[in-house]
């Protein structure tokens, strides 16, 4: 066998080189590479899954704490389906799938269809299609997974409303956090399935709601079946916000905006030859010493509990989502008015700027003045002419009376003053204090209430009017008219109602300007541990002495008693209850009705409350707002309600 | 005394006596890693299941010792019996062959299969491909031993291959590529000890690339083992299962380390991610529980069997000796490295159980008569 055997030998040699091969390798991956490898197979067989925190609850003042107490909003929990649709598609049984949903679910296909379209999720994102889905339905689902690829039923906890939708403008609602959402930093956290609060305080509260989510471990085999816990980290339930809101308040203030504005809407307007419109409103309380918001109804409002259920097309058509749908309403339900949007203040204002108007010396605090029916600015032979709220001249009277009559005429005196002091120092820095001495009670800066997309307001002032785009309003630039019309809360400036409600609360507390809070406090789960104290912020003051502040509300008090609001005050017990108010009646344009103002403080000796009412196209202030606030009073001090809701006065 | 094949042997050349313990212990040393293995990969899944987590072992265990019997009758006769025998042996393992193309007989529900279900014995399946691995040894080395040139010419080579091509086609037509590359082996490696000339050895390979290139343009490839054989070439182009599978293996050897996780602690094996782990992917858990150690223990008793077979061919007494021990030594050599080279990700998933290791019953028997083959020539090595 010797010529065999050195072919033995060849053989040997492939065999070892076989071995060679193989150890080499095994020498890579267990040696060299096997860290990767290891970790590859910890990975394999290790899964977490997320378990959702309890949304913590929101509570009124007046509820949270109570042994039958009922949260403003709670918890249910509901069975959702979800679609991914890029594993429906894959899967290549889309259409088949979407049928069955449909017949299962009730649901049209068009509709389901639609829903997957969505944009406003991202793609990766499963997309909801139902919530309260029933039992049977969602176990015939999961029962039959492979027969349904990328449809999901998720238990999630969904939003439920015990006081309907009372404050919903404020709660806001939630839903699955949405694409512009996860691109923002504070959530990157979020899964794509994970609920995030999408207005109102669910969005403002967001991290303090949202609880952390708890985390299981487990080991899984191939098959995907659960072989032993690891443990992990239970969840944090959300804390809870405990309001500032007096639920009762809230309720009343919904109730008596809504009743005034269908009771304005009876009303004949002789102005316009129609009649009145009352389109929306607004009622807000705010506690003067902590800025605590008490009550803020706004008219039109929504229901929280249709975005749980998902929109209809009609409630998204009422809700302003799709503003070419037939029978569109307008009006914006959305919009909360109190602090969303801003409108002339009319003679609420007058406050305000006839503290200016003394501080800059053009008026002081005794001299009696004229109230002419007519004014026109010194000089102007334009024909421009200002006239008074009453066509008749009105007796002379000091700056008191003239609050208590709400006086027109004077005050454009005082702005004919203010346009001088800005001709005489056009390039001086400090040409126009009427807008500093404003800018000093807040208007024209958002008043950092903990509510998301506030408006600011506007003063006009000569950079302004100077401006190449307001050419048509002021063809040879800036003119007296802007603060003429400025001082009579007129013209080009606006306030949000809680702007002027705000500032009507430092002249109630003796000149502190209260950071407005609807959240009182947020309390951890366990209903002892306080995590945030939403503290009255008062530290700021107005620059005005204690007695021009006295002065000014001591004028006030006169108005329910004698001035412009008497009549719908006639009967209310003001000698217990004293109420310092003004009234405004703000003029828009011809297209629109006059918007119908009262704000007012109470009690006017020693002020807890400012209480704030607007309605938009309804006329007069002493006609709407100033009963619709007495209302409100007579509540928040237990008095039997008296006189008509709507009164026909005719009186600025 | 020992009187087989009519011949009285001197009492310390008994055959008896020239047992080759080593190849011996290598083996029993191999069966028994390998029932370690299975009770590893197969216990958990089975007790989860409600069933004897031994019940697979113990299936193993018995086949072992069935196979031992085996052995003992392979080394009772003179292994020139085999030549005498060869022409029936090669006739029953094609024949074995052929019964899988008879529907009815063929143990599966869907079409091809590769066990024949023997009537009354219900347990006991037999894969004749196994069996034409020892058929053909055995006709190629009794062919070979009777040739009259130094070296094999080419109407021998015709010869040979056209014996050796009909068992391969037979059992490519079953759809078991693996099997035909252990046969292909097979014939290679005792082509290339019978001293073919090289000249011949390409032209072979040249037309055994043709006829390949041929069988996949004809689609008689199943398109799965397309796949399974593309795994290692391209990891992009094939289907998640196969890649999942690939990659699960190569987890489970790499995560093993130096030392292994430890007997019974491997996740990938405990949890259940390699599939068929306790067959053809039986060295993951090696890998994955014994470590780098563990393996390189493990190939070194396949190095040793394989040495002790190549000693047997070089010390036998005569040709057919040789080149049945060339031709056993080429089935081990080539399963061993197609086997951990596809669990190690170098070769493509084929489908070669490893020898004493894999979990499977015919596999096991073959592999003991194929150690008796061996054990038998070298008992029987002395003139």
């Amino acid at each position: 066998m010797e010529r065999s055997s050195s072919r033995l030998k060849v053989f040997a040699i492939l065999v070892l080189v076989m071995f060679a091969a193989l150890s080499t390798r095994l020498w890579f991956l267990q040696v060299l590479a096997t860290q990767v490898y290891a970790k590859e197979a910890q990975n394999n067989g290790v899964r977490e899954i997320a378990i959702d925190a309890l949304r913590g609850e929101i509570w009124t003042a007046d509820q949270y704490g109570k042994p039958n107490g009922e949260p403003l909003v709670k918890n249910r929990s509901s069975l959702e389906v979800r679609i991914d649709k890029q594993e429906l598609e894959d899967s290549g049984m889309g259409e088949q799938v979407l049928g069955e949903l449909s017949e299962m679910l009730d649901i049209p296909v068009e509709e389901l269809r639609a829903d997957l379209e969505s944009t406003k999720y991202f793609d990766f994102q499963p997309k909801p299609v139902a919530e309260f889905v029933p039992e049977e339905v969602a176990f015939a689902i999961r029962e039959r997974q492979e027969r349904f690829p990328g449809v999901q039923v998720r238990n999630t906890s969904v939003r439920e409303y015990p006081m309907g939708r009372s404050a919903s403008h404020m709660v806001g609602w939630v839903g699955q956090v949405q694409a512009e959402q996860l691109q923002q930093p504070q959530y990157r956290a979020y899964g794509p399935n994970d609920l995030a609060g999408q207005s109102g305080l669910e969005v403002e509260y967001e991290k303090w709601l949202r609880g952390t989510n708890g985390l299981q471990r487990y080991v899984v085999n191939a098959d995907g079946e659960r072989i032993r816990d690891l443990g992990g980290r239970e969840p944090t339930p959300g804390g809870d916000l405990v309001l500032a809101l007096d639920g009762e308040w809230q309720r009343a203030a919904e109730a008596y905006l809504q009743d005034s504005i269908l009771r304005t809407r009876q009303v004949y307007d002789e102005d316009s030859t129609s009649y009145f419109k009352a389109d929306a409103g607004v009622v807000i309380v705010l506690d003067v010493k902590t800025g605590g918001v008490k009550a803020m109804a706004s008219w039109p409002d929504f229901d929280p509990r249709w975005y749980v259920k998902g929109l209809s097309k009609g409630e998204e058509c009422y809700l302003g989502y799709d503003p070419d749908c037939t029978g569109a309403n307008k009006v914006a339900p959305l919009l909360d008015r109190a602090y969303q949007e801003v409108y002339l203040p009319g003679s609420t204002f007058k406050p305000f700027t006839a503290l200016a108007a003394v501080k800059e010396g053009y008026a002081d605090l005794g001299t009696p003045y004229a109230c002419p029916s007519e004014y026109v600015h010194p000089g102007d032979t334009s024909g421009a002419s200002f006239s008074n709220w009453s066509a008749q001249d009105l007796y002379p009277g000091n700056l008191a009376e003239h609050l208590i009559i709400s006086c027109d005429s004077s005050f454009y005196a005082w702005g004919s003053d203010f346009w001088y002091r800005y001709q005489n120092d056009q390039l001086g820095e400090n040409n126009e204090p009427l807008q500093r001495n404003l800018r000093a009670w807040g208007f024209e800066k958002p008043t950092g209430i903990d509510l998301p997309n506030e408006a600011t307001g506007f003063l006009p002032d000569a950079e302004w009017g100077n401006a190449p785009e307001q050419r048509d309003l002021f063809p040879q630039k800036w003119n007296p008219g802007g603060y003429i019309l400025t001082m009579i809360g007129s013209g080009y400036m606006s306030v949000t109602p809680l702007q002027l409600a705000t500032a009507y609360g430092a002249i109630a507390n003796g000149g502190h300007m209260c950071r407005p809070h609807v959240v009182d406090r947020v309390m951890a789960s366990d209903g002892e541990t306080v995590l945030k104290k939403v503290n009255g912020q008062c530290d700021r003051t107005v620059p005005y002495s204690k007695a021009e502040l006295d002065y000014i509300r001591g004028a006030l008090a006169q108005v329910p008693l004698r001035g412009t609001a008497r009549s719908a005050f006639l009967g209310f017990p003001l000698s217990e209850v004293p109420v310092a108010g003004k009234t405004g009646t703000a003029f828009r344009g011809d297209q629109f009705q006059d918007t119908s103002w009262f704000a007012s403080m109470v009690p006017a000796d020693d002020p807890e409350y400012v209480v704030v009412a607007m309605v938009e196209q309804a006329g007069f202030g002493s006609d709407v707002a100033a009963p619709l606030v007495r209302r409100m009073i007579e509540t928040m001090y237990d008095i039997e309600p008296g006189g008509p809701i709507v009164t026909q006065t005719g009186q600025d | 005394m020992d009187v087989v094949a009519g011949r009285v042997w001197a009492d310390e050349r008994r055959p008896i006596r020239h047992l080759d313990p080593t190849l011996l212990i290598v083996t029993a040393a191999l069966v028994v890693v390998g029932l370690f293995a299975i009770y590893s990969a197969t216990s958990q899944t089975l007790r989860a299941d409600g069933f004897d987590p031994f019940s697979r072992v113990n299936k193993q265990a018995v086949t072992a010792v069935l196979g031992a019997v085996i052995l003992l009758v392979m080394v009772t006769f003179d292994y020139r019996f085999l030549k005498v025998y060869a022409g029936f042996i090669y006739g029953a393992a094609l024949l074995g062959l052929l019964l899988l193309q008879i529907p009815g007989l063929a143990a599966s529900e869907t079409g091809t299969s590769n066990f024949i279900n023997i009537p009354g014995v219900s347990l006991l399946q037999i894969s004749p491909s196994e069996f034409a691995k020892i058929g053909l040894i055995v006709i190629l080395a009794a062919m070979l031993s009777e040739l009259r040139s130094p070296v094999p010419t080419l109407p021998d080579l015709v010869r040979v291959i056209g014996v050796a091509g009909i068992t391969m086609l037979l059992v490519f037509i079953n759809v078991e590529i693996g099997t035909t590359i252990v046969l292909v082996a097979i014939t290679v490696g005792m082509l290339v000890v019978a001293g073919t000339q090289a000249k011949h050895l390409v032209a072979l390979a040249a037309a055994a690339i043709v006829l390949i290139v041929l069988a996949f343009q004809l689609n008689v490839v199943e398109e799965y083992q397309v796949e399974r054989l593309l795994t290692v070439l391209d990891s992009g182009s094939v289907s998640e299962d196969a890649r999942y599978n690939l990659e699960q293996s190569v987890i489970a050897v790499g995560s093993g380390g130096m030392f292994g996780r430890g007997y019974l602690h491997g996740s990938q094996t405990n949890l259940d991610y390699v599939p068929e782990q306790h067959t053809d992917f039986i060295f993951t858990v090696v890998g994955e529980e014994f470590g780098f150690i563990g393996s390189a223990l493990v190939l070194a008793l396949f190095a040793l069997l394989l040495w002790r077979a190549i000693r047997i061919a070089y010390l036998s007494k005569d040709a057919f000796g040789t080149y049945l021990a060339t031709g056993v030594a080429s089935m081990f050599a080539i399963q061993i490295f197609v086997n951990v080279g596809m669990v190690i990700g170098i070769m493509p998933i084929t489908g070669i159980p490893l020898p004493f290791l894999s979990y499977g019953g015919t596999a096991m028997l073959v592999n003991f008569i194929a150690i008796g083959i061996l054990l038998n020539v070298h008992m029987r090595r002395f003139k």
